[in-house]
């Protein structure tokens, strides 16, 4: 056994097979993603069902799969008297398939919203801690510091239920949350980028300090900040759910995917497992998606 | 040097720990919540609304609510500074008490799963490691990234599902024990030792049963970012000069790798520590999947009922136990790996 055995292929024979996977994988990632967002515009349109009200048909079980292609045939050809429920109905009679496919509007928006809050808010304050290196800036890490060492969950958890459960609520609380994360991300890159040539070469062209940290060291900052958040798009659908899960994040009957959980929970004991399967799949491929898309990008940005 | 360290560290610990219980205080007193009237019901009048207000001693200004917390007020009863985080609005019980009871809970149930996962995690991310980009990489990787991205929640009513009911292995999740069955004394408030420090192993063992499912489902959760590190550090170790240099001097390979797997625990202790004190808050969906009265069921509870001493006590004891963790690590990082200096 050679020392080039033990240490593995070198770095030339490991980038092409490597590259293929990522592609690959990268693929799977994206096509979730772009189904989320899609069924995120038009989910409710497309749902058979009103996702928010209730039929006369309690506990119904999927169609097996057998029947599948009969209720296939009978919805196009319009003889069946109701649409089938695609992944039977819960315990209060709503439709699970209609329920699945529009809870991407609730879950995604809530998302999308706190990591753009954040984001924002983030950058423009890393930035500042970054370039600008005072009393003020060095208070500010103090106190994202405090920020940061709450419990996440629970701090999130304490956020939704004072103020009350709605889903403006959630996405401040979540924003609050993550808001140190891209401070602390943009202010380490903000630090590596403003001794650079580049800046030297704007100041020196008579610059204003404020233009060379806005026009300059800002756009060449950003790219941490930016692959975080493609990750943790996935995490805050995660916490959403999470949170309607323990009964503090949004209000029955709103189609999202935790709620639904939740409230199939207590079936799944006596065997009645769509109600909570069906949402469950759901994120889990859609918060798997996200980690992937995010580590792809992570990678290409490493890779230069 | 090294007591000069930790003194210093635990000072700005404890500062931060200050401002983080005043933090607390007052950002759940500025949320627009009613703990009064939540606690004497609804359309209560206006005698026994304000006579509520006065016993939790919310009539008061806001800065003397705060000493008294703090303790800085001690002629109206303990508070921080006498070690009392006060009573709870709800069982009237001391705040201490209550979590010094559901804590053990969750300490069993992480720290067990933390074992396993690390022990499972540790073969598998090193068989990715000895050969970077092949097929075995490729599969531990996927596995990994795709674990550390699911709901626990779910994947444990999925378990419920399987071995409780389609399988009939599991017991059904509803607690630590079956009702039917007397807890042990309590020493320790870990079922698991307790059991065993009473001499009662049936009970030990339907204990463990009891943990079966919620510990697979945490085990599964953790594995994915700890074999990811495993294997990113491992990879890294296998990289360096001493390993070469190991190979140079002719060393048998199970040597050098074993050389590598020292190299890459320091750093993953690091994250393993960091995870632990993230689970204490963050099993919270687990334990309330399997009706485990932990910490994180408790701090439901308190935030669902507006128990302000109980959440503020939860936040803080968390938190300062998450910063005792990271003092911990740096310490052992310094004895593991000799290039560290203070």
């Amino acid at each position: 056994m050679s020392a080039a055995d033990l240490m593995g292929p070198t770095d030339e024979a490991t980038t092409l097979p490597r590259r293929k996977k990522r592609d690959w994988l990268f693929g799977i990632g994206l096509t979730i993603v772009a189904v989320v967002v899609i069924l995120a515009a038009i989910g409710p349109w497309i749902a058979p069902y009103d996702p928010t009200s209730v039929t006369p048909r309690i506990v119904e079980p999927p169609p097996s799969l057998g029947e599948i292609p009969g209720l296939l045939w009978g919805s196009i050809t319009g003889t069946l008297e109701h649409p089938p429920h695609w992944m039977g109905t819960d315990a209060s009679g709503f439709d699970i398939f209609s329920r699945v496919i529009s809870a991407p509007r609730i879950d995604l928006s809530i998302a999308l919203a706190a990591n753009g809050l954040s984001l924002l808010v983030g950058v423009l304050l890393g930035l500042l801690a970054g370039y600008y290196r005072n009393v003020a800036t060095g208070l500010l890490m103090r106190v994202s510091d405090v920020l940061q060492s709450f419990p996440v969950f629970i701090s999130a958890m304490i956020l939704v239920a004072l103020a009350g459960r709605s889903t403006v609520n959630i996405i401040i609380a979540l924003a609050l949350l993550y808001t140190p994360i891209y401070i602390r991300l943009t202010r380490a890159e903000v630090m590596s980028q403003k001794v650079r040539g580049y800046v030297e070469a704007a100041r020196a062209m008579g610059n204003p300090e404020l233009t060379v940290a806005l026009r300059h060291v800002l756009p060449n900052s950003l790219a941490p900040a930016l692959i975080q958040a493609s990750v943790t798009i996935g995490f805050a659908i995660l916490l959403t759910a999470g949170l309607s899960f323990v009964g503090a994040g949004v209000r029955p009957p709103t189609p999202e995917w935790g709620l639904m959980i939740s409230t199939g929970a207590n079936q799944i004991i006596l065997g009645e497992w769509w109600p909570s399967v069906f949402p469950g799949i759901a994120i889990s491929l859609t918060v798997f998606g996200f980690a992937v898309l995010g580590n792809a990008l992570e990678r290409r940005y490493d890779g230069g | 040097m090294l007591v000069r360290y930790i003194a210093t560290r635990l000072v700005i610990g404890i500062a931060q720990l200050i401002g983080l219980v005043i933090a607390v205080f007052f950002l759940i007193r500025l949320l627009p919540a009613d703990p009064v009237s939540r606690l004497v019901g609804l359309n209560p009048s206006a005698e026994a609304y304000a006579q509520a207000e006065r016993q939790l001693g919310l009539d008061r200004p806001i800065l003397t609510q705060l000493l008294h917390y703090l303790g800085l007020a001690p002629e109206e009863g303990p508070g921080l500074l006498q070690g009392s985080l006060g009573i709870s609005w709800v069982t009237g019980s001391p705040i201490v008490e209550e979590i010094g009871r559901h804590l053990p809970v969750t300490i069993e149930l992480i720290t067990l799963s933390f074992l396993i996962a690390f022990v499972l995690a540790v073969p598998i991310g090193m068989l990715g490691a000895l050969k970077p980009g092949g097929k075995a990489d490729r599969g531990v990787f996927i596995y990994s990234l795709f674990a550390g991205s699911q709901p626990e929640f779910w994947w444990g009513l999925l378990f419920v599902y399987l071995f409780f009911f389609t399988l009939g292995v599991a017991p059904p999740p509803l607690g630590s024990l079956s009702p039917l069955t007397s807890p042990p004394p309590e020493i320790t408030g870990m079922i698991t030792v307790d059991a065993l420090l009473a001499g009662r192993p049936d009970t030990f063992v339907e204990a463990l049963h009891h943990l079966m499912l919620p510990v697979a489902t945490l085990v599964f959760i953790l594995s994915g970012p700890i074999i990811k590190m495993v294997r990113q550090n491992m990879v890294r170790a296998l990289r360096s000069d001493f390993v070469l240099y190991a190979h140079c001097a002719g060393l048998p390979r199970w040597q050098i790798a074993r050389y590598a797997l020292r190299a890459a625990m320091a750093p993953s202790i690091t994250l393993i520590g960091i995870l632990y004190g993230f689970m204490l808050g963050g099993a919270v969906l687990v334990e309330s999947v399997f009706s485990l009265s932990g910490i994180g069921q408790y701090s439901v509870r308190a935030v669902l009922s507006f128990d302000y001493p109980a959440i503020q006590g939860v936040v803080l004891i968390i938190t300062g136990i998450s910063l005792l963790i990271y003092l911990a690590l740096d310490l052992i990082h310094a004895v593991i790996d000799p290039r560290v200096a203070y």
